[in-house]
């Protein structure tokens, strides 16, 4: 039953061979005249049309093999291609656009390859094991940060014994170029912390979370590290949250009534920050002072803007000291990190960090507005670079649960209940259903039956999606995921690819190994 | 017809426990609890405007600390982490202190409930736990929905 098809090309006459079971073979060499002529009816379809469009576009792609002077990283954190999709269709609706067919920024660009997930030792992964594939070029085990996948989890002697792995981001500082790191999450979380901690454990983000004996043989924790980098003088930038992290406990949060820092070691590693960097470094953590940055002239930038993770974006508006938006610490980000540069050149990685906490928590709605927010940062970025010189990569680093389901009408509110007509499409049991549903989390009920969503506003920004499974938190999804790529060497991300493949492609685009002297 | 019977007491008591906590008069106002807050820790003026008078607000019970309690936490969306028992940075604001007029059943952290009681603004310590709270719901009761 075996079927092979082979294909040739010869002076303009194509030849198809099929052999088929049972081995009969259709010989399609031989130029045949045309018995009739075909009208094609949908050739003024605007779907043909489109189609036609996407071809000679894509037939028109050259291949840029120019050096990538400056590579940016953006992660999507949980992103999955059923969250693309749903964020893709609510900002179109948001702008009373069609949805179905709207394209975000990053779906523009001209090559995709689909990036398979899991870590060394999970078939779903969790968010440090998928940050340190795609800066390091391996896989290690689910909640390590930046060690061998031979390291057991939290075995700090172990990693301290030649257990680490180096990442690009420090072969970067180790060659000159400036880098940066801008999340919505703490910058001590996995995404952010992957970039240059190598500690056995992303939850030992501060001293406090760390154990007695860890500490003693002199393992780090996250946040101290990220202010000892060994490689030249470290980050250049360094925008996000945790400031809780990075204080003392002695120390009264500036923007929390109440609140204190986290650390036990009574280091204050904001100033340590300054301290290190000297006159012209600064530490912001509000509104007010990141605007007052003036990217041409300052040092460089530690920004924490909440004791923990920032705000989701639609819930900014509250903050009591203001926050930036991603799109806003991306633009000042590449003014800072491009002053800096010269001819070196720089690296920067943003995380949109908040996207999968929505979805942790069940909350669609959240999930997809932060995700249309991180759209915005990457369309801020692509507005602002010379793509001749600057290799863009957006993908995520692990998907969720969320589906897609029913047979909604086309322009159906994507937060709103399956819908045919104005009325809503009913499940056996008599009761409506969301378009967007998770497989787990808090929005299953235990042995009970389903709630009945016919008066309830599913398209609120609180609303909890239903879910199959009870679980108090939403699970990571193990499908693989877009890596969407514009700039020089970006036609190397197509087909089916392992995710610490990133690494690779980054790297060859920008030499930035062979530059540290790191690697041939 | 005995099923019909016994879920019609079942509605009537539950009717009779909010009519208690509100006071003749004064018809509970419904808030949504993301609105209690204006920018940062500051009440919204609509939350200022009804301190101290009836309200319900619908939203869901973190997990009680103990079974015999006469408190709990009300949530915006379901949280199964007691907000007092997880790290003080990830507390979110937007919780409420539900002190109840009399012990009723706990319901599970993620099914909606609609919770009647005075509003009460402003911090406060609670003498028996020590617990600091800024927004309470005072002599209150609650109902599934």
């Amino acid at each position: 039953m075996r079927r092979s098809i082979r294909t040739a090309f010869l002076l303009g006459t194509a030849t198809l061979t099929v052999a088929a079971c049972g081995g009969r073979t259709v010989d399609t060499s031989a130029p045949r005249a045309a018995s009739s002529s075909i009208t094609l009816a949908q050739a003024d379809d605007p779907y043909f049309r489109t189609g036609q469009d996407i071809l000679a576009r894509i037939q028109a792609q050259q291949p840029n093999t120019n050096h990538a002077k400056n590579v940016i990283l953006f992660v999507a954190d949980g992103m999955g291609f059923a969250t693309v999709t749903a964020a893709r269709i609510l900002e179109g609706q948001q702008r009373g656009v069609d949805g179905e067919s709207n394209v975000l920024t990053f779906e523009s660009f001209p090559y995709l390859a689909a990036s398979k997930t899991y870590s060394s030792d999970a078939q779903v992964a969790d968010s440090s094991p998928t940050a340190v594939a795609m800066v390091t070029g391996v896989k290690t085990r689910n909640a390590a940060m930046a060690v061998k996948h031979t390291v057991p989890v939290e075995d700090c002697q172990a990693s301290l014994d030649n257990g680490a792995v180096t990442t690009i981001f420090e072969m970067a500082q180790a060659a000159g170029l400036a880098t940066g790191v801008v999340s919505t999450a703490r910058l001590t979380h996995a995404t952010p912390g992957a970039t240059h901690s190598h500690s056995p454990s992303r939850d030992w983000e501060s001293d406090a979370d760390m154990p007695a004996e860890a500490l003693e043989m002199g393992c780090k924790d996250i946040a101290r590290s990220m202010i000892e980098i060994p490689y030249g003088h470290g980050f250049d930038l360094a925008l996000g949250g945790g400031r809780a992290y990075f204080l003392p406990e002695t120390a009264a949060d500036p923007e929390y009534e109440g609140k204190t820092g986290r650390r036990k070691d009574g280091r204050d590693l904001t100033v340590e920050w300054t301290d290190r960097h000297g006159a012209g470094s600064t530490y912001v953590w509000n509104k007010e002072q990141f605007d007052a940055i003036n990217p041409a002239t300052t040092g460089p930038v530690l920004g924490l803007f909440d004791m923990s993770h920032m705000q989701y974006d639609v819930d900014r508006e509250k903050d009591a000291g203001g926050e930036p938006s991603l799109a806003e610490m991306t633009d000042k980000a590449i003014d800072i990190l491009q002053a800096k540069a010269g001819d070196e050149g720089f690296i920067l990685m943003v995380e949109g960090g908040r996207v999968d906490h929505a979805l942790h928590a069940g909350n669609a709605a959240r999930a997809l507005t932060d995700a249309i927010a991180f759209d915005r940062a990457i369309k801020t970025a692509v507005d602002k670079v010379d793509l001749d010189e600057t290799l863009i990569v957006v993908t995520a680093d692990h998907g969720h649960t969320l589906t897609i389901n029913g047979y909604p009408e086309r322009g159906n509110p994507i937060l709103g209940l399956a819908a045919w007509g104005g009325e809503p499409l009913l499940g056996d049991d008599g009761k409506p259903y969301t378009t967007l549903q998770f497989a787990n989390g808090p929005g299953a009920l235990k042995d009970a039956p389903r709630v009945d969503l016919t008066n309830v506003d599913t398209t609120d920004i609180d609303f909890v999606q239903p879910a199959l499974v009870p679980l108090s938190s939403e699970t990571h999804g193990g499908e693989d995921l877009g890596i969407y790529a514009i700039g020089p060497w970006a036609h190397l991300f197509q087909g089916t690819v392992e995710q610490n493949y990133i690494f690779h492609v980054m790297n060859h685009a920008s030499k930035i190994g062979q530059r540290a002297g790191a690697m041939d | 017809m005995a099923g019909t019977t016994r879920r019609h007491l079942l509605l009537a008591t539950t009717a009779l426990g909010l009519v208690g906590v509100t006071r003749p008069g004064h018809a509970a106002t419904r808030i949504k609890l993301r609105d209690i807050y204006g920018r940062g820790a500051a009440f919204s003026e609509e939350a200022l405007a009804l301190a101290d008078r009836p309200v319900q607000i619908q939203g869901f019970m973190a997990p009680p600390l103990k079974p015999d309690a006469s408190f709990f936490v009300l949530t915006k969306m379901p949280m199964a982490v007691c907000p007092f028992c997880d790290k003080e940075a990830d507390w979110p604001q937007d919780i409420v202190l539900v002190r109840l007029r009399r012990q009723q059943d706990w319901v599970n952290f993620n099914l909606p409930i609609l919770v009647t009681g005075t509003l009460s603004l402003g911090t406060e310590v609670d003498e028996e736990t020590g617990f600091v709270s800024r927004v309470r719901l005072i002599d209150a009761a609650y109902e599934r929905l």
